[in-house]
């Protein structure tokens, strides 16, 4: 217990060595766990697994300067992180990247990899990763789906401190997975298979290590970056939709103007045959419109009313016609009191051409006995004074108009998946593979031949 | 249970907190004691620690599976590519388990009858072979892969242990991955196999208190 009685003093965190090679001093960062050392002045790469530092490669060159230099601090994820080595790897020297290896004594190592372009941060697996199907691997409801095939790469210079000897010309075979934001890597040699989970970083995550520039798209889009277009695409496929939707709604309900009361007129009593009426002049303004035409009779009960609509134009007497009945029944049966029908009818007409035009409205008043001989003239009658009113609007549903909404609705929605197949083909167009999702459509005969 | 004796070489105490553990280092001289009937007795030295920034100490407390324990010994292993400390933790229950420390992960191991393994590939190094890494060998119902296989070297000990572990005593260790972050560790020395399986941990994981303070670094998080 007088551990605890008395804090022990910190442990140093670093330990100081000289290069055999150029005599520089080497700043160990990770004593204990770090093999292999290359000096950060020649290049050297130096032995430290035992207390006397060994030379095992000399090298006498100027190391380039590092976009992050060793011995940095970052904090990601709310964890501070220290650069303390640099490996240049590429495909037998085609194709190259960097990597900086990241260590906090509290959290071990991590890795900081770039192509030059984008940045990853990645951690070292302890699991294994489960096949979904031949070509997707999954951590748990993480997917994956297979991008480099399987190729050797290797290391072309180390700079700093690694946990394994590594040198210079080592060679693991590697091959690639990736997912929406995540990349997966797994690297094999003959004795060990070793996975790592990448995360895509964002410019400003990278600015915590001192590297600006980044671009925020870069292109070719790296192989586990997300299409920006997807999500607006989403977003205006649902704008668009509800547009269209409400439009719709608009057109059905409230485009087709007011009714203008045209006029009332008396319906005779008696079986007198058809009555005329002439309204006008009609003005309609629109190259083509639908016109509506309703009749209402208040007084109408156990009858009907017969209705033959003329729309004659003014100028060349073109006619229009339409043909509308309202009726409307009732009585008691066994059930109880019924009643059927209406007191108003509306029919249209579609298409009208623009001009002045006379609504003729033939029309007659019929009764309906129920069977029995009645006498009198039912709703008919002439105390009841019963007669017609006619209404007219032009509009309804303009196909038209709607086509023309949804096309500048579509627009920028087609501008949008262009963007998305472009940035999709891609960002598979590196792929070892078949590309899949969007980056598949509007494939042209070249493509397949690749 | 915790037996207080002097160090025969230089008569500082020597604290002997489990009969489970009879060996230690003596804090001061670094002589190796091993405890017996007729009460301590020195059997060797052991070498000073190098230095290294490992988070862990001895005194360094924790919780697993739902077990306190306190770290009270380490020693630290070799091979010719690297070095790691195994850390041995003392369970409030009496038992004992290992925290093997390299190359930034952790691993909690127990300790299981050797008697108990059944495993072809693994029975083969039990009775003097080899293995081969990438060999499947299944055990306890987790099908392991063999990760690494090579001599291992005792460099240095420290604190209370259940086995004497000087300076250049060399084990053939064999070591397996299962596929959930599973591990599970084979030694044999020239007498005897030991095997000890487990799982991969975060340090956060262990609810760990009195870690080790080192310069420059802000203590993490996890750390109560």
């Amino acid at each position: 217990m007088q551990a605890d009685a008395i804090p022990p003093r910190p442990q140093p965190a670093v330990r100081a060595l000289n290069c055999p090679s150029c005599g520089s001093a080497v700043t160990l960062r990770a004593a204990g766990y770090s093999v292999t050392v290359g000096c950060p002045s020649c290049g050297s790469i130096l032995d430290v697994n035992d207390a006397a530092v060994k030379l095992i490669t000399e090298y006498h060159e100027m190391a380039a300067g590092l976009d992050i230099p060793l011995g940095t601090r970052g904090t990601y994820d709310g964890i501070e992180w220290e650069v303390i080595g640099h490996l240049d790897r590429s495909i037998y020297g085609a194709w190259p990247w960097e990597e900086y290896l990241l260590f906090n004594p509290y959290y071990g190592y991590r890795w900081l990899v770039t192509d030059g372009q984008s940045w990853s941060f990645g951690e070292l697996l302890t699991m294994t990763p489960g096949y979904l199907t031949y070509d997707t691997l999954c951590i748990g409801d993480m997917e994956f789906r297979r991008f480099f095939a399987e190729r050797e790469v290797q290391v072309d210079r180390v700079i700093g401190e690694f946990y394994w000897r590594v040198a210079a010309g080592e060679r693991v075979a590697s091959a690639e997975w990736a997912g929406p934001g995540w990349m997966l890597s797994r690297e094999s040699n003959a004795n060990e298979v070793s996975w790592t989970l990448l995360k895509l970083l964002t410019p400003a995550e990278m600015a915590e290590f001192g590297v600006s520039g980044v671009p925020r798209r870069p292109w070719p889009p790296p192989p586990h970056m997300v299409s920006p277009h997807r999500a607006w695409l989403g977003t205006g496929l649902k704008v668009a939709g509800a547009a269209l939707g409400f439009l719709l709604l608009l057109m059905v309900f409230f485009a087709g103007g007011r009714w203008s009361d045209a006029g009332w007129f008396p319906v005779s009593a008696g079986v007198t045959g058809e009555q005329t009426v002439t309204i006008g002049p009609l003005r309609f303004d629109r190259p083509y419109q639908r016109v509506e035409i309703r009749a209402e009779v208040p007084r109408l009960e156990n009858g009907w009313l017969d209705l033959d609509y003329s729309l004659v134009n003014r100028a060349d007497q073109k006619v229009y016609e339409a043909y509308g009945a309202a009726e409307r029944y009732n009585g008691v049966d066994s059930d109880g009191a019924w009643s059927e029908g209406s007191r108003a009818s509306q029919v249209s007409m579609a298409s009208v051409p623009r001009g002045e035009y006379d609504l003729i409205v033939e029309y007659r008043g019929n009764k309906w006995d129920g069977g029995y001989q009645q006498t009198f003239d039912g709703w008919m009658d002439a105390g009841n004074a019963p007669r017609v009113g006619i209404l007219v609007r032009t509009g309804g549903l303009y196909g038209a108009n709607l086509i023309v909404a949804a096309i500048l609705l579509l627009l920028p929605l087609l501008w949008g998946l262009f963007r998305h197949v472009r940035f999709e083909q891609a960002r598979q167009g590196e792929s070892d593979f078949d590309p899949t999702g969007a980056a598949a459509l509007f494939r042209t005969s070249e493509d397949e031949e690749d | 249970m915790t037996l207080t004796l002097n160090c025969p070489n230089c008569g500082a105490q020597a604290v002997f907190r489990s009969p489970a553990l009879p060996c230690r280092v003596c804090d001061y001289c670094q002589s190796l004691l091993v405890r017996n009937d007729a009460g301590v007795s020195a059997v060797g030295k052991a070498a000073a620690l190098p230095f290294d920034v490992s988070p862990v100490r001895i005194g360094m407390r924790g919780r697993a599976d739902g077990i306190g324990f306190e770290v009270v010994g380490r020693v630290r292993w070799a091979w010719t590519d690297g070095s790691w400390n195994e850390w041995l933790l003392l369970f409030q229950d009496g038992s004992y388990g290992w925290l093997g420390d390299a190359m930034g992960l952790f691993m909690l191991l127990r300790e299981e009858p050797v008697a108990r393994v059944r495993a072809k590939a693994l029975r083969r190094v039990i009775e003097g072979g080899e293995a081969v890494p990438g060999v499947e060998a299944q055990h306890g119902g987790v099908k392991y892969q063999v990760s690494d296989a090579r001599d291992v070297l005792c460099i240095a000990a420290e604190g209370e242990l259940p086995f004497t572990a000087p300076p250049g005593w060399r084990v053939y260790s064999v070591d397996l991955k299962g596929p959930a972050g599973e591990c599970a560790t084979l030694q044999r020395d020239r007498d005897e196999a030991t095997f000890y399986t487990g799982r991969y941990v975060l340090l956060g994981d262990l609810e760990p208190s009195g870690l080790r303070a080192i310069e420059g670094w802000g203590m993490p998080a996890y750390a109560s």
